[in-house]
């Protein structure tokens, strides 16, 4: 089910807010011994949540479309005295004095918050295989990766263990995860969403956004937790309507912006057939395919891996023991708990990543790297306000494969970042987009479509997705995971 | 690309085994290979943008966390301070 | 061998903004320890900056008293390096844009109020660092995050100066400008002004030697002391044939000396880049005009308005002119136009100034009005009292509702100028002292004073010593 259908039921009184959440409760149970969505359950808290929805609804208290809604939330944005891990051993014992503002957001909107979703350490990963506690799965085959880094979020949605969930996108770690999931997922505008207690990894390129079920259900949880942040000096000064008021425009029209740069070698065919489909489906409902041309694609990779990589070296020094996380237990000196405690409190992916953009900035190699990849993006974000002179949205996969084998890549951090290659730019440039699910790979996982627009078109975003959405059907749950309990009776 | 693994692990205060040195080279000389595909750029670059400027936060005092509040998430707290090992400086 | 040195100063100071500069906690010096700190300044995961506005102004405000050019475009950086006290193991500071930059501050540098130009290179705000704690019984270090957070900017100057003094002159008028536009408390004991030096020596002609840079220094006593020291530690060197070699060292003033902290081989990779968590600090040109029009006088120029119009000598405008506060009073004292300028002067560099420092408060813990102290000025200027009394009406009128008038009255201080009256004190006290009498007619003229204190003692302080000086001679002349 989705949140717009539990909303009304609850509205109409045919189940509690109790109901849902004990029915959530009844599918982690089940499945997430075999899933691993979760670091933290929190069902104590989330049935006090629902109670209170349920004593409001009683008084007839007006009440936001996500009210009684169960929702995951990564574990790197903040929840007051609730362990905020980051997936990380450095973490595995924080617990923050203070919400994050999305989290603020979604307790002013009733929602229940189930737990704290499983992620690639410091949202370092494309697998979900580097949380310092356990690897997630991936729903529709468990010998699957569900994708990363927010592949607790995906997941979690995906098996019915929430109806919707926060993740953080960096370089693709909601859209990758939500199309190895067969789920929704949205990397909004950078600063529409605050980032106010979210752990950083990438400052300039980080953003939280919503996952879900459907592109409605998305586009409710965006409508909360959008809008501008005086917590957050990066977030955008402007005003947000309501994005599921306008859903379900026509794509009469609508030019569709296709990037050769997308669709080459590195792709899978199987992959390029689903997407190339889902636009035919769009075409036959008014819309116009362009080729446009993004001849920079190319260098995003690197200039992404030199930009997160630098950044993420200064915000992650903060963990050297001192104030709060892990400390090493047996040190001599000052500069001997400091090393010790980063390497032992940090996984091999984050300590690669903070090498490479300590080496990137440091004294010599700064103009040569660093610069190099600013230069880079400004050129990425020309080109991409230079396309959307010839079209309004660009369709594109969402990643070159379906999801692959749990260990598959484990030992190739370059074969890894591959997966996000579709990705990144979009990060880069700062634009919106979407993934939606659009086909269904030989060996039965999901293929995601990725839909970018420009700057601040949300929704626009959400009324193409929807309409194809309309057209071809979501996926809802995973079919494995069907069957068994259910959102509510 | 040689990186000398030794002092960029000491810049950013981290410990690499002996035996894990040669994978992490390894590894870490990939990546790079990887970011130097990027081509010299003429293109004028400013890390200012006017266009997009910054609001400020007016100079109005609001309240403190409570010191225990403060604290709670440190190891190790003394007389209402942390403790670190001595520092000579 | 004769040697010149060389100086470039940079000046950290802490501005008095009511709260920090990315946060909303208060700034303020001497709490408890950790009892201002939020998420943000202790620098929590998750937690973002936001730029204090009051921060931009009071920078680009000392721009202007520093004659340089504002940046209406900047922004900020970060500077990495881990510290205990650091908590984000970054600093948030300025790099290749800073505020303000290309300025000058004129020193005055002799008495004759002749002025030296020092440049100014430039003026970037950046957040201050935690308090460590040390202490004996403890084999740790404690770590206090108040501070952490505080504004301060840093004005780096050229390399200009060419002496101990020249530096001392500068620091003075850099701290009596910060307190001038009153952005700065300049509490040099509570650490609010630092300073580093970075000082070279050469033979006259030769290109710059290689500079050191001092660190640690916090007063300005202490900053003469620490160039004194380097450039004989410089010279020796070169002396016995050595080099120099480029190092930071530290200053420790209780031992007189300076410790190297290191060369430049394990000089620090700060690995500077912009802080992507805030965005282009963008002035618009109005505020900056504004701010400029906001600035008072400044003292260098107060100080030659005081030589010049007000006919005092380089020591006392100097003095004067020191803080702001003086300086107003001065002012006002010399706006009621009952007085002369010189004896205003005195009086506040002299016994008010005592006054004050012995209580070790400012002017502005007294009940002393400029009103009160031109009154009791003129009333000795004509005499109706004594300088002595005057001391006394002073110590009444500081610390009570009193006017000058009021307490000469009430203390019965008046000067008795009447000869006639007087003429009898003098006449008792040549009687008593025969001895001095037969002392003043064998020429010994000076026991005249002597004379003139015993009769002050007989008058409670009130007769007038001029007047009295001038019957005793009479009468002991005529006998």
């Amino acid at each position: 089910m989705t949140a717009a259908s539990l909303s009304e039921k609850l509205q109409k009184k045919e189940c509690s807010a109790v109901e849902i959440a004990h029915s959530v409760f009844g599918q982690i149970a089940k499945v997430e011994g075999t899933i691993g969505s979760f670091v933290t359950v929190c069902e104590e808290q989330a049935l006090e949540q629902a109670k209170e929805v349920d004593r409001k609804i009683a008084a007839g208290e007006d009440l936001s479309p996500l009210a009684g809604i169960p929702i995951g939330v990564k574990d790197n944005i903040c929840t007051k005295d609730v362990l905020t891990s980051c997936g990380s051993k450095m973490l595995s014992n924080f617990q923050p004095p203070y919400n994050a503002t999305v989290v603020d957001k979604l307790e002013q909107a009733g929602a229940v918050i189930v737990g704290k979703c499983n992620m690639d350490e410091f949202a370092m990963g494309s697998s979900c295989e580097t949380s310092y506690f356990k690897p997630a799965k991936n729903p529709w085959n468990p010998d699957y990766v569900p994708g990363g880094s927010s592949g607790g979020s995906a997941s979690c949605v995906s098996a019915g263990e929430a109806v919707l969930a926060l993740g953080s996108d960096t370089g693709g770690s909601i859209r990758l995860p939500a199309s190895y999931c067969g789920v929704v997922g949205l990397k909004p505008t950078y600063g529409s969403v605050s980032r106010y207690g979210l752990v950083a990894f990438a400052s300039s390129l980080d953003q939280i956004g919503p996952l879900g079920r459907s592109v409605a259900d998305v586009a409710s949880l965006y409508s909360v937790i959008c809008g501008k942040d005086p917590m957050d000096a990066t977030s955008a000064q402007r005003e947000y309507g309501d994005f599921c008021q306008g859903m379900n425009r026509s794509v009469k029209g609508l030019r569709i912006g296709i990037p050769q740069e997308y669709f080459g070698e590195g792709v899978e065919p199987q992959v390029k057939a689903a997407v190339m489909a889902g636009i035919q489906r769009l075409a036959e409902e008014g819309a116009q395919a362009v080729n446009i041309t993004l001849p920079s694609t190319d260098y995003a990779l690197s200039a992404y891996y030199i930009i997160s990589s630098a950044e993420a070296s200064s915000n992650l020094a903060r963990f050297d023991g001192v104030k709060y996380g892990y400390r090493a237990k047996d040190y001599t000196n000052l500069i001997d708990m400091y090393e010790k405690t980063r390497s032992e409190g940090f996984g091999d992916e984050v300590k690669r990543r903070i090498m490479l953009g300590t080496f990137v900035l440091s004294s010599g190699f700064y103009d040569a790297y660093y610069k190099r990849a600013k230069q880079m993006q400004q050129r990425i974000a020309q080109e991409y306000a230079d396309a959307f002179q010839q079209c309004d949205v660009i369709l594109t996969p969402t990643s070159p494969s379906p999801a692959f084998r749990v260990g598959e890549r484990t030992d190739d951090p370059l074969k890894m970042y591959a997966a996000d290659v579709c990705t990144v730019t979009v990060n880069i440039a700062g634009l919106p987009a979407i993934s939606v699910p659009c086909g269904i790979s030989e060996n039965g996982l999901p293929i995601g479509m990725q839909m970018i627009g420009p700057k601040f078109s949300e929704q626009m975003l959400f009324d193409v997705a929807g309409c194809y959405e309309t057209i071809c059907g979501g996926f809802g749950i995973a079919p494995s995971m069907k069957g068994e309990g259910g959102q509510t009776k | 690309m040689q990186i000398d693994i030794r002092h960029i692990a000491k810049l950013a205060r981290l410990s690499i085994e002996d035996e894990k040195m040669e994978k992490f080279q390894h590894e870490m000389e990939t990546i790079v290979a990887m970011c130097e595909k990027l081509p010299p750029m003429d293109d004028a670059y400013t890390a200012v943008d006017p266009s997009n400027p910054m609001r400020l936060r007016p100079d109005q005092v609001k309240p403190s966390l409570k010191r225990d509040q403060l604290l709670k998430n440190a190891p190790q707290v003394q007389a209402g301070c942390i403790v670190v090992p001595k520092v000579v400086e | 061998m004769n040697y010149e040195m060389t100086i470039g100063l940079e000046v950290h100071a802490e501005l008095n903004t009511a709260t920090k500069i990315y946060c909303s906690c208060q700034n303020v010096f001497g709490a408890e320890v950790n009892s201002h700190c939020c998420p943000i300044c202790t620098g929590m995961p998750g937690t973002l900056p936001t730029l204090n506005e009051k921060v931009v102004e009071y920078a680009v405000k000392m721009g202007h008293a520093l004659n340089c050019k504002i940046n209406p475009v900047s922004k900020q950086d970060r500077k990495n390096y881990f510290y205990p006290d650091l908590p984000k193991a970054y600093q948030i500071s300025q790099y290749d844009i800073p505020l303000c930059e290309n300025g000058y501050l004129d020193v005055i540098v002799d008495e004759s109020g002749a002025t030296k130009r020092i440049g100014v290179t430039r003026i970037h705000i950046e957040e201050d660092a935690g308090k460590l704690l040390h202490d004996e019984s403890f084999s740790g270090s404690l770590v206090d995050f108040n501070r952490c957070g505080v504004p301060l900017i840093e004005i780096v100057s050229e390399p200009d100066m060419h002496s101990s003094a020249e530096a001392k002159a500068y620091l003075e008028t850099i701290k009596s400008i910060l307190q001038y536009i009153d952005i700065s408390d300049c509490k040099m004991q509570e650490g609010s002004i630092r300073c580093d030096i970075n000082v070279s020596v050469r033979r006259p002609g030769d290109p710059l030697g290689t500079r050191c840079e001092m660190k640690n220094v916090n007063t300005f006593s202490g900053a003469v002391r620490a160039i004194e020291y380097e450039a004989k530690r410089q010279i020796e060197i070169l002396e016995a044939g050595g080099t120099i070699g480029q190092e930071t060292r530290r200053w420790d003033d209780a031992k007189g000396q300076n410790f190297l902290l290191r060369s430049k081989e394990d000089s620090q990779d700060y690995r500077y880049f912009p802080e992507p968590d805030l965005l282009t600090i963008v002035i618009d040109e109005g505020d900056i005009q504004k701010w400029k029009e906001e600035l008072p006088e400044l003292p260098n120029k107060k100080l030659k308005r005081y030589m010049q119009s007000n006919g005092l000598p380089y020591f006392d405008a100097n003095l004067l002119t020191e803080n702001p506060e003086k300086a107003a009073f001065f002012e006002a004292c010399v706006e009621k136009g009952i007085c002369k300028a010189k004896n205003i002067s005195n009086w506040l560099l002299g016994d008010v100034s005592k006054l004050l420092n012995e209580k070790n408060i400012m002017l502005s813990d007294t009940c002393l009005t400029p009103e009160k102290l031109t009154d009791m000025i003129a009333m000795i200027e004509k005499g109706t009292i004594s300088v002595t009394a005057g001391k006394m009406v002073l110590e009444d009128i500081a610390f009570s509702e009193k006017t000058a008038e009021e307490s000469v009255k009430e203390k019965g201080l008046a000067q008795i100028s009447d000869t006639g009256a007087l003429e009898e004190i003098v006449k008792s006290v040549i009687a008593a002292n025969p001895k001095s009498v037969a002392d003043y007619k064998g020429g010994k003229t000076n026991v005249v004073g002597f004379l003139v204190g015993q009769c002050m003692r007989q008058s409670k302080g009130q007769g007038n010593p001029a007047v009295l000086k001038q019957i005793i001679e009479t009468m002991l002349q005529k006998d």
